[in-house]
C-alpha cells in the first residue's frame, strides 16, 4: 500500500538539487565538456536554405566544393561531402572553424522559400498552406448562434520563435574499429558500408554522446543514416543547454557520426551560434480565428475556435541533406493542445487545421497550447469587457471546474486584484483615494461579489484625476491583467498537467510604446508537490521565458531582395551577395536580432502553490507558461485600452495600436499620438582651419594651382621621355654581411621604424614582419609593399646607405626606378641624415627573409602590382615629383618651441601623418593649406580630420591627442581602430617626450582648448542619452543585445577594455559611415594597446540590412546633431565587398555562399 | 601536421602556461582545448551572452572574442580557479545555497561576472547587480534565483568589508 500523505517526511519539503555543485565547480556535466583521447574537431557547412525542411532542392543543391580553398589551413583531417551535407574535421578547433568559414562551396539556384518578411506575410502563408480540418468539438449549433449582430470575430497570430539555447548544440561520436582493423568507412558512401555493417557480433559500432531529448528516436535516426541496426548504435545522453523542446541536439549528433566515420578518431562537432539560430527547428507560428457572442442574459452564447498549426516533424537534418529520407511536407496532429477552452458555452465548435510545416519546426514549451490559450484568454477578456463584468468575475461565472475556481480566487486574492469593467480605470496606479472595498486581496474577498459589479465609469487620464505622480510625468500608465489555463497535452483529447493562473502588472509608456512587466503573481496547482522548491523554480523560469516570448521574441526572415542603388542607376540583384541572404530564409543569426529578456527587465514574481497533498502529482514544467501571454496582453489593454493580438508586444506595435485610438479626453489630443522628435537638423557651423597664425602653411607641402598642375603634366611628359632614356642611374649594389653599426644606433633605428610605422604597411596578413607583400588599395590601382629585410635578392640586402637615403628622400629605388608616393617619401624626405642612418642600420640588422615570406612557413606570396594607365608608367613620377615633392630635410621653424618643432619633425617626417589624414588631389598628391590633416579615405578607412575640421563632439587638444597616441584611446574621444591601431601600437616604442611633442604640434591645428572639455563631453553624452527613449524599435533592441554590454554610458557591466561613450567617437559623428561599418563587420582583433580590449567581427552574423539598421540607429542615437547617413544598405554592401585593412582575404568570403555559415 | 606556431605564455589559475598556439585560437579555445577547462562555455562567439566569461587580471572578459595571443603575459582566472568543491568562492557558495541554476550552462558567466563585480563593489545593491549582469543571458529564466544568490554573496562580502558601525 502507498504511504499516507500525512506520513511523508521528505515529499512536500524543499530539497536541494544534486547536480549544481559540479556545475559550479566546472566539472564534467555537459556534452560540450565531453573529451576523448585523440578527439578531433568537426564543423559543418550548411546549405543556403536555412529553415527549409521539404522540397526537392533539399539534398540537391550543392554545385561544387573546392578543397584547395582550405589547403593552407594546417591539421585538416577530412572534408566530407554527401549531397548537401558538408563538413570538415581538423586537429584543432580554431582550424576547423577557419575551414568552415573559408571552404569554398557553391550552391545551385534553388526555388526559394515563401516570403515571410513584413506585416501579414506569416498569416498569409499559413492561410495559403494546404490543411486538413479536424473537428474536435461540435456542440450545439455554432453557425446559427453566431449570426447575430453582437458577434465578435478576432484573429490571433503567434510568431515563429526560437528555442534559443544559450549553448549551441554539440555532440561527440566515435566509431569502434571492426575486428580485423579496418574500422571506419571513407565517409563518402553511406550505402557501401551497409553490407559489412550488418555482420557483427553484438558489438556497438557507433557510440554517440548527445544532448538529445529523445535518445531512442535519435538512435533509430543514426542507424538509418549510417545503414546500421539499432543495436549497433549506443547513444549516451549527457546534459545540454536548456532548450525547452527540440533544438539542434539531434542534428549535431548525426553530423558528428558522419564526420567521425571519415577519420579514425572520435570527433566533437560544435554548431556555431549562427547555425543554431538558423537551423534549429523553430517553435512554429500559429493562427487562431475566434468568433463568439454573449447571450442576452450575460452568458456566453457561442464560441467558435479555429486553429491552424504548421506542424513540426523536423526530420534530423543530416537525413534530409544526405537524402537518406525524402524531404516531404508532412503534417502532424499537434495543433490541438488545450484547443478546447475551459469555459461553458451554449454552443461550442473547435476545429484544428493540420498542416505541413512552412519553416522547419519542432515542439517548443507549451506546444500549441500556449498560442491556443493566448487566443482563448484574450477573447474571454474581450467578452467580459463587452458584458461590463470584471474579467475575473466573468471567468468564475462560466468556469465549471471547481479546482480551477479555487485557484483563480486564491490567485486574485494574493495579487490584490482590483475589480474593473473596462480599461484605464487604474491606469494611474493604485490611488490612496480608492476605497479599499474595491480591491480584492488583504482588504476584500472576491467571493463576496455575488452579482454583477456596478459598472463604474471609466476614469481615464486627465480630467480631475490626478496625473501619475513622480518624475515620469503622464507617460506611464499601469494595468493589471489576468489569465488562466490548464495545460492539456499529448494526443487529443489529451491529459491535463498543472493548472495555472497569472495576474500580471504592467506599465506602458504611452509616448514610446514600451511595456514593462513589473510583477507577476502565479497561482499553480500541480497536485501533490514532491519538491516545492523545484516547482517554484520551474514557475519562475516559465514566467521569465514567457514574458520574454510575449514582449520580445520573433524570428525574422530575409525579405525579397530590393534593387540596390549603387551610385546612380538602380541595379537589380541577380546573384545572392554575401550580405544578402536569399529571400524567405531565416535571417535571425545571433542575439541582437533575437533579443531575449535580460536582467533589467525581470519582473517580481510571486508564486502561490495550492496545497494538494492527496492528489496525483502533475507535470509542472510547462503549465505556468500557458496563460502568460494573454495575461500580459490583457494588462496592456487594461492600461491603454488597446488589444494586442500578435505577440511580441514590441514598442512599435504598441505605438501603432495607440495611435489608431482616438486621443484620450482632456489631454489636448496628444495622448495617443506619437511623433518622433526631429533631431536638431541645423548644420554645424563650419569648422575653421587652424587659427594659430599660418603655422600649418609653414610646414604643409607647397600648394600649387591648376596652371602648375598642367605645367607639371607637361613636365611629366618630358619625364616620360627622360625616363625612357634611363635618366636616373642605378646605384651599384653592395654586399656586406656585418654592417658596422653600434647597438645604440640600431636601437634608435628600431624606435624610428616604429615611429614611421614601417612594419604596418610592409607586413602582409599572415606574413613575416617587414617582409612586404601587403596590398595597398589606392585610387590608381593596387600596389604591394616591398621587403625591408636585408635579403639580397628581394629586400634591401644590396642597398648601400646612399641608395636607401635616395629612396627615402627622392622616392627612387636603388635600380633607378621611381617609387610611388604610396610609399610616403614625400614625408620621409624631412628626416635627418642621422635618423636615416639609424633606420638603415636597423633594417640591416634584421634577419633576411624572402619578400612576402609567410609566418606559418608557407611559400612566399608576392603578387604583382596592378595600376591603371597612366599610373603604371613609373617615369611619369618624375614630373609628379617636380610638382609635388620637396626633398629638403625639415628645417625648424623660428619662434616655435623646441617641443613643437620636434613634433612637427616627427609628424611630417617619419610619422607621415598627412599621408593618411590629408586629402589628396586628382594626381594623388596630399593637399595642403586648410586641407592639411583635414581627413581622407585610406585603405578602406576614413582617417578623420585632426584639425578644427574634426566632427568629434569635443575638439582635439594636447591632452587628448597625447592620451590617444600613447594609450590608443582618450576619455573624450574614441578608440584607435583600423590602421590607426597599428600606428599607435608602433608608437609604443617611442619615448614619452616624442609622443608629447607630436601631440603639441597636432594640437596647434585646433582651436585653443575649451575651458572645461570634460563638460563638453558630458554634454554630448547627455544629449545622446536624452533622445534615447524616442528611438525604439528592432534596431534599438539589436544594439542593446549585440553591443550594449561593452558600449554603455557607465550603467552596464564592466568588461575588459576601454569603454569610451559612443557619443564621443568620430565613427558616429563623421559624415561617412565607413569606419563604423568596417568596425561592425570586422571587429577589433589587434587592439593598439592592452587597455583597449577586443571586439568580435559581425561579418558572418549580421546581414547588410541588419548592419544598416544598426548603423542608422547608432547614428541617430549617438550623433543626434548630425544628419542621417544616406543609402545605408548600399553603403554596407559596398564596404563589405571592398577590400581594406582588417577585411578578410577575398577567398574567405566567396560571394556564392551567403548563408554558408 | 601543424608547422611551427607562435609561442605564447600566460598565467591561468595561478599556473604558468607556455606553448605554441595558432594565431586564430581564441582564449576560450585555449582554455577549453589546450588546458582542458570546462568552466568557460562557448555560447555565441560574439560576446553577447557571457557564457564564456573569465577574468583577465581580475576584470571580467569574454574569452570567446579574445585572441589567445591578445592576452599574452596576463593572468587569467576561470571558474575552476575561483574555487573548487569544498573550497568554493563566496559567490559560488551563494549560488549553491540559492540553487541558482536550471540547466546551468550560463552559470559560469553569471558567477564570474558577479565575482568580478563584488571584488570591486562588495556592497553592490540589486539595481547594480542587475545592470552588471545585463549582458549575461539565461534561457531558463533563473534570473530570480541568480539575483538572490548574488545579493546573498554581496551581503556577506559587504558585511566583511563594511567599516564598523558607529556606536
Amino acid at each position: 500500500t502507498l504511504k499516507r500523505p500525512e506520513d511523508y517526511r521528505l515529499v512536500g519539503t524543499p530539497q536541494p538539487r544534486i547536480d549544481i555543485p559540479a556545475k559550479l565547480a566546472g566539472e564534467l556535466a555537459f556534452v560540450h565538456d565531453m573529451r576523448l583521447p585523440g578527439m578531433l574537431h568537426g564543423r559543418v557547412i550548411r546549405p543556403p536554405y536555412a529553415g527549409a525542411d521539404h522540397g526537392d532542392f533539399i539534398g540537391n543543391t550543392l554545385e561544387a566544393m573546392d578543397e584547395s580553398s582550405i589547403a593552407h589551413i594546417p591539421g585538416i583531417r577530412a572534408v566530407v561531402v554527401i549531397r548537401d551535407f558538408v563538413g570538415v574535421v581538423a586537429e584543432r578547433e580554431e582550424h576547423a572553424e577557419q575551414a568552415m568559414r573559408e571552404l569554398r562551396v557553391t550552391w545551385k539556384p534553388w526555388p526559394g522559400m515563401p516570403d515571410l518578411a513584413g506585416a501579414g506575410k506569416v498569416a498569409d502563408a499559413i492561410r495559403a498552406n494546404p490543411a486538413t480540418t479536424r473537428t474536435l468539438v461540435d456542440e450545439g449549433d455554432v453557425e446559427t448562434a453566431l449570426q447575430g449582430e453582437g458577434t465578435l470575430r478576432r484573429t490571433y497570430l503567434w510568431p515563429y520563435q526560437l528555442h534559443a539555447s544559450i549553448g549551441p548544440s554539440c555532440a561527440v561520436a566515435q566509431w569502434e574499429p571492426e575486428d580485423g582493423g579496418d574500422g571506419a568507412g571513407d565517409g563518402r558512401d553511406g550505402a557501401a558500408d551497409a553490407a559489412q555493417a550488418t555482420a557483427r557480433n553484438g558489438r556497438v559500432r557507433l557510440r554517440c554522446w548527445a544532448g538529445t531529448q529523445n535518445p531512442h528516436v535519435l538512435r533509430a535516426d543514426l542507424a538509418r543514416l549510417l545503414a546500421l541496426q539499432d543495436v549497433d548504435v549506443d547513444v549516451v545522453r549527457l546534459e545540454a543547454a536548456g532548450c525547452y523542446g527540440r533544438n539542434g541536439a539531434d542534428d549535431v549528433a548525426a553530423d558528428a557520426a558522419l564526420l567521425a566515420r571519415a577519420v579514425d578518431a572520435p570527433v566533437r562537432v560544435q554548431l556555431s551560434r549562427e547555425q543554431e539560430h538558423l537551423w534549429e527547428p523553430k517553435g512554429t507560428a500559429q493562427l487562431m480565428d475566434v468568433a463568439g457572442a454573449l447571450s442576452p442574459d450575460g452568458g456566453i452564447a457561442a464560441y467558435d475556435f479555429q486553429t491552424s498549426y504548421p506542424s513540426n516533424g523536423a526530420p534530423t537534418l543530416a537525413l534530409l541533406l544526405t537524402r537518406t529520407v525524402e524531404p516531404l511536407a508532412q503534417a502532424y496532429e499537434m495543433g490541438d493542445r488545450t484547443a478546447r477552452p475551459p469555459y461553458a458555452y451554449d454552443h461550442l465548435r473547435v476545429q484544428v487545421h493540420d498542416m505541413a510545416p512552412i519553416v522547419r519546426a519542432s515542439w517548443l514549451r507549451g506546444v500549441s497550447a500556449l498560442p491556443n490559450s493566448f487566443a482563448h484568454e484574450s477573447f474571454i477578456d474581450e467578452l467580459a469587457t463587452a458584458a461590463g463584468v470584471d474579467p475575473v468575475q466573468f471567468r468564475l461565472r462560466h468556469l465549471p471546474d471547481e479546482r480551477a475556481r479555487e485557484l483563480i480566487e486564491a490567485t486574485a486574492q494574493k495579487a490584490g486584484w482590483r475589480w474593473r469593467t473596462g480599461p484605464q480605470e487604474d491606469a494611474h496606479g493604485d490611488h490612496p483615494s480608492r476605497p479599499p472595498q474595491s480591491r480584492v486581496g488583504p482588504g476584500g474577498d472576491i467571493r463576496s461579489a455575488a452579482g454583477p459589479l456596478p459598472r463604474r465609469n471609466a476614469a481615464p487620464s486627465g480630467g480631475s484625476e490626478p496625473h501619475e505622480v513622480g518624475e515620469r510625468g503622464g507617460d506611464i500608465v499601469f494595468g493589471q491583467g489576468f489569465a488562466y489555463a490548464r495545460y492539456i497535452h499529448s494526443k487529443w483529447p489529451g491529459f491535463g498537467a498543472a493548472w495555472a493562473a497569472w495576474v500580471a502588472d504592467v506599465e506602458v509608456n504611452r509616448r514610446t510604446g514600451e511595456v514593462h512587466v513589473r510583477r507577476v503573481v502565479v497561482g499553480h496547482d500541480a497536485g501533490l508537490t514532491v519538491n516545492p522548491a523545484g516547482v517554484a523554480h520551474q514557475v519562475h523560469g516559465n514566467v521569465i521565458q514567457t514574458t520574454s516570448r510575449a514582449l520580445k521574441e520573433e524570428v525574422r526572415f530575409a525579405p525579397a531582395p530590393q534593387p540596390v542603388d549603387v551610385g546612380k542607376a538602380p541595379v537589380p540583384v541577380k546573384a545572392p551577395l554575401p550580405g544578402m541572404p536569399p529571400a524567405g530564409v531565416v535571417a535571425t543569426r545571433e542575439w541582437g536580432s533575437y533579443p531575449i529578456l535580460h536582467f533589467r527587465e525581470v519582473p517580481v514574481i510571486e508564486v502561490l502553490q495550492m496545497p494538494r497533498p492527496g492528489e496525483s502529482p502533475l507535470g509542472a514544467g510547462e503549465s505556468a507558461s500557458v496563460p502568460g501571454t494573454a495575461a500580459i496582453a490583457n494588462a496592456i489593454f487594461d492600461a491603454t485600452g488597446v488589444r494586442l493580438r500578435e505577440p511580441p508586444f514590441t514598442p512599435e506595435k504598441v505605438l501603432a495600436a495607440l495611435s489608431s485610438l482616438p486621443p484620450p479626453l482632456g489631454e489636448g489630443g496628444g495622448g495617443g499620438q506619437f511623433t518622433t522628435p526631429s533631431p536638431d537638423q541645423a548644420p554645424q557651423p563650419p569648422s575653421q582651419p587652424s587659427p594659430s597664425g599660418g603655422r600649418s602653411q609653414t610646414l604643409a607641402p607647397r600648394r600649387k594651382g591648376w596652371p602648375a598642375l598642367i605645367a607639371g603634366l607637361l613636365v611629366g611628359g618630358l619625364g616620360t621621355i627622360a625616363g625612357l632614356l634611363g635618366w636616373r642611374p642605378a646605384i651599384a649594389p653592395v654586399s656586406f654581411s656585418a654592417p658596422a653599426y653600434s647597438a645604440q644606433t640600431i636601437e634608435r633605428g628600431r624606435q624610428l621604424a616604429a615611429a614611421g610605422d614601417c612594419a604596418v604597411c610592409h607586413t602582409a596578413d599572415g606574413g613575416l614582419p617587414n617582409a612586404g607583400g601587403r596590398a595597398m588599395h589606392t585610387p590608381f590601382g593596387t600596389i604591394h609593399t616591398t621587403n625591408l629585410t636585408p635579403d639580397a635578392e628581394t629586400g634591401l640586402g644590396r642597398w648601400s646607405f646612399t641608395a636607401f637615403q635616395r629612396a627615402m628622400r627622392e622616392g627612387i629605388s636603388r635600380d633607378g626606378r621611381h617609387l610611388y608616393p604610396a610609399f610616403p617619401y614625400t614625408a620621409f624626405a624631412k628626416t635627418s641624415d642621422d635618423d636615416l642612418q639609424a633606420l638603415y642600420a636597423y633594417f640591416m640588422s634584421l634577419p633576411p627573409v624572402q619578400a612576402g615570406a609567410r609566418e606559418d612557413g608557407g611559400p612566399a606570396v608576392m603578387p604583382p602590382n596592378d595600376l591603371r594607365f597612366p599610373f603604371n608608367l613609373r617615369p611619369l613620377m618624375a614630373g609628379w615629383n617636380g610638382l609635388f615633392h620637396d626633398p629638403t630635410p625639415y628645417q625648424p621653424v623660428a619662434g616655435q618651441s623646441a617641443e613643437w618643432n620636434r613634433g612637427a619633425y616627427l609628424v611630417n617626417g617619419l610619422g607621415h601623418c598627412a599621408a593618411c589624414h590629408s586629402p589628396r588631389n586628382a594626381l594623388g598628391a596630399e593637399k595642403a593649406g586648410t586641407d592639411f590633416l583635414a581627413g581622407a579615405m585610406i585603405d578602406g578607412w576614413e582617417a578623420p580630420a585632426l584639425t578644427a575640421r574634426t566632427t568629434n563632439a569635443v575638439p582635439w587638444d594636447e591632452g587628448s591627442l597625447y592620451a590617444y597616441l600613447r594609450h590608443g584611446h582618450s576619455p573624450r574621444h574614441g578608440i584607435a581602430g583600423g590602421p590607426m591601431a597599428e600606428v599607435v601600437h608602433g608608437l609604443q616604442q617611442l619615448p614619452d617626450a616624442d609622443v608629447r611633442a607630436m601631440a603639441t604640434y597636432l594640437a596647434s591645428f585646433n582651436p585653443p582648448p575649451a575651458a572645461d572639455p570634460q563638460a563638453l563631453a558630458t554634454q554630448a553624452v547627455q544629449r545622446a542619452a536624452a533622445g534615447q527613449g524616442a528611438l525604439l524599435g528592432a534596431a534599438q533592441r539589436m544594439f542593446e543585445s549585440a553591443c550594449a554590454a561593452c558600449h554603455h554610458d557607465g550603467d552596464g557591466p564592466t568588461l575588459l577594455g576601454a569603454n569610451v561613450p559612443l557619443a564621443l567617437n568620430s565613427q558616429l559623428t563623421s559624415t561617412r559611415p565607413d569606419n563604423l561599418i568596417r568596425t561592425i563587420l570586422d571587429g577589433v582583433r589587434t587592439p593598439p594597446t592592452r587597455d583597449v580590449g577586443f571586439m568580435p567581427a559581425f561579418r558572418e552574423a549580421l546581414d547588410d540590412a541588419q548592419i544598416a539598421e544598426l548603423a542608422g540607429y547608432m547614428r541617430a542615437r549617438f550623433a543626434p546633431q548630425a544628419p542621417a547617413w544616406a543609402d545605408l544598405p548600399a553603403q554596407v554592401a559596398r564596404v563589405r565587398a571592398a577590400p581594406g585593412h582588417g577585411a578578410p582575404a577575398a577567398q574567405g568570403a566567396p560571394a556564392s555562399t551567403p548563408a554558408a555559415v | 601536421m601543424i608547422a611551427s606556431l607562435p609561442a605564447l605564455a600566460l598565467t591561468v589559475n595561478g599556473q604558468p602556461f607556455a606553448g605554441e598556439v595558432p594565431r586564430q585560437a581564441s582564449l576560450l579555445h585555449l582554455l577549453r582545448n589546450d588546458l582542458g577547462l570546462n568552466g568557460p562555455k562557448y555560447g555565441c562567439g560574439l560576446g553577447q551572452c557571457g557564457a564564456c566569461t573569465v577574468h583577465v587580471d581580475g576584470i571580467a572578459a569574454r574569452a570567446c572574442v579574445i585572441p589567445a595571443h591578445g592576452v599574452a603575459g596576463r593572468c587569467i582566472t576561470t571558474l575552476e580557479g575561483l574555487g573548487r568543491r569544498g573550497h568554493f568562492h563566496p559567490v559560488q557558495q551563494a549560488f549553491e545555497e540559492a540553487q541558482a541554476a536550471q540547466c546551468g550552462y550560463c552559470l559560469n558567466g553569471m558567477v564570474m561576472q558577479a565575482a568580478a563585480l563584488l571584488a570591486r563593489e562588495p556592497q553592490a545593491d540589486e539595481a547594480r547587480i542587475r545592470s552588471e549582469l545585463s549582458g549575461n543571458l539565461c534561457r531558463c529564466g533563473t534570473h530570480v534565483e541568480i539575483l538572490r544568490a548574488v545579493s546573498l554573496a554581496a551581503a556577506r562580502l559587504g558585511a566583511a568589508e563594511a567599516p564598523e558601525a558607529p556606536r
